[in-house]
């Protein structure tokens, strides 16, 4: 039986001033559900077709929701708690338990640029996967528990260098068991602070190709798979947490090579996490800096413009918002950004 | 304390894990992290970059976790991933278990079996490969790591 998640009443003041009347009555019901049970299938390891007979053979019902993303599954039957997890399938690394939105920042850092000026709606797109760059240097500044790096070197076929990069030394640990059970093998993982880390890479001069910032948030699209998230919820630590995401995207994006492309996102819905960091980064890198439109297989909506009279550069309407009532999913923020000079 | 292991280094382990497993080409730079543990690299990342990258700041690991030498015996002990990575090139020292044992050997259990052969062997299961194992006359003894084993055989369909 699923807890019954209780959002904080200020939680949901916020949720009902983001969404229309419909919109925050799904919300509302959407949370209470359980996530689809989805999984990545790990392609260093097994092709998907493979796995996907070796899984229906456990007598499994496999389905693949994003058309040109067969990696992607969903395993619609119901299963015991834990079940996902202690599978001979996920013990030898052929496929990584994700939840769908979490999937979205690889595949929008790793997707090819939409033109600004096309006519163009947050809506189911043509997804075309493009064929990835070799040798490339990826820095994953934020990276534990590893799902968005293995995503990465995944997509990418372990070619190029992924720098993964996390503070604590637990989270390290979790990071390095899972990239080595996923047969990453073009990575190198190091412990800093992710503000101190970019410094002490600009001192050296060593900038990156590509920088995934999934950044530390205060987790309000997790409720459903994380219901402790609505008691820890609190609008002081979204102050100091967006105060902290703008220091890591300034860093980062000092970092980032000159043609460079950088995706920020976060696991929550709160605008001063998500616009008015993209807002932030905007004004501080002016001419430097360049959003780009997203092409994403789900459906999403613009970055919001104006938050409790704040009005933000027009631009961020270019932010993709993953709402969990659009996809049954979690919910997520991606921006992706070039560098211009 | 993170070493890349020299061409002649590297032409060493080569050379052991063609003795015992037939292995013939490592694709990539291999790299030691402590007396035992061994990591394959295949960024293209350079020696020379790594070395500066360690100098500002702490190195975790480099590469995937391959395999390690056996100290007692100094055979090379290859690790889940090392045996899925060298699959196609392993010809020798290679023993397939059945579905029963298969189960056994996930649950990190010491398997009852005659194999014919002796020392550091790779186990695998249909077109599962499954790490090596220790064989002696009557068992093969198991490396699986806790964190890999099946908790339950049921779990197998």
């Amino acid at each position: 039986m699923k807890t019954k998640i209780q959002p904080k009443p200020e939680f949901m003041q916020k949720m009902k001033k983001l969404l229309d009347q419909a919109d925050f009555e799904k919300y509302e019901k959407i949370i209470q559900e359980p996530l689809l049970n989805s999984i990545r299938c790990n392609t260093l390891k097994i092709s998907p077709e493979e796995l996907k007979i070796k899984l229906e053979k456990k007598g499994w019902k496999i389905s693949q929701p994003l058309k040109n993303y067969p990696e992607v599954m969903v395993v619609e039957n119901e299963l015991q708690p834990g079940e996902l997890g202690r599978s001979m399938e996920h013990l030898l690394g052929y496929y990584y338990i994700q939840e769908l939105a979490s999937m979205l920042p690889a595949i929008a850092l790793l997707a090819p640029p939409l033109d600004i000026d096309s006519n163009y709606s947050f809506s189911l797109l043509s997804q075309k996967r493009s064929a990835p760059k070799p040798n490339e240097l990826i820095l994953d500044l934020c990276a534990s528990p590893g799902s968005k790096t293995s995503q990465i070197a995944s997509q990418i076929n372990n070619t190029g260098t992924i720098i993964a990069n996390d503070v604590k030394i637990e989270r390290i640990k979790i990071l390095a068991s899972n990239l080595e059970r996923c047969g990453v093998a073009d990575e190198i993982i190091t412990r800093e602070d992710g503000v101190a880390f970019c410094e002490k890479l600009k001192e050296q001069g060593l900038k990156f190709d590509k920088i995934l910032l999934d950044a530390p948030c205060s987790g309000e699209g997790t409720m459903r798979s994380s219901p402790k998230t609505c008691l820890m919820w609190n609008p002081n630590t979204i102050k100091s947490l967006s105060k902290l995401q703008k220091k890591l995207f300034q860093r980062a994006f000092e970092i980032l090579k000159e043609g460079g492309e950088m995706v920020y996102s976060t696991c929550t819905h709160a605008p001063e996490e998500n616009e008015e960091v993209v807002d932030f980064a905007l004004k501080e890198f002016k001419d430097k800096i360049k959003i780009e439109k997203i092409n994403l297989p789900v459906k999403c909506r613009e970055g919001v413009v104006e938050w409790e009279n704040k009005k933000y550069d027009e631009r961020v309407k270019f932010c993709a918002r993953i709402y969990p009532q659009d996809n049954n999913s979690e919910g997520f923020f991606i921006a992706k950004f070039k560098k211009l000079k | 304390m993170i070493h890349i292991l020299s061409n002649q280094e590297t032409k060493e382990i080569l050379s052991k894990l063609n003795e015992q497993f037939g292995i013939q080409k490592i694709l990539g730079r291999l790299i030691k992290i402590g007396k035992e543990r061994i990591f394959l690299f295949n960024g293209d990342f350079s020696d020379e970059q790594i070395k500066n990258l360690e100098k500002i700041v702490f190195i975790e690991k480099i590469g995937i976790y391959v395999g390690a030498i056996f100290l007692p015996t100094g055979e090379i002990r290859l690790s889940i991933e090392g045996t899925q990575i060298f699959k196609d090139q392993i010809t020798k020292n290679i023993f397939e278990i059945n579905e029963e044992k298969f189960g056994n050997w996930m649950q990190g259990e010491e398997l009852d079996i005659q194999t014919g052969l002796k020392g550091i062997i790779v186990i695998k299961y249909k077109n599962n490969f499954l790490g090596c194992g220790k064989a002696s006359e009557n068992k093969i003894g198991n490396f699986i790591p806790k964190s890999r084993r099946l908790r339950s055989k049921n779990i197998i369909k």
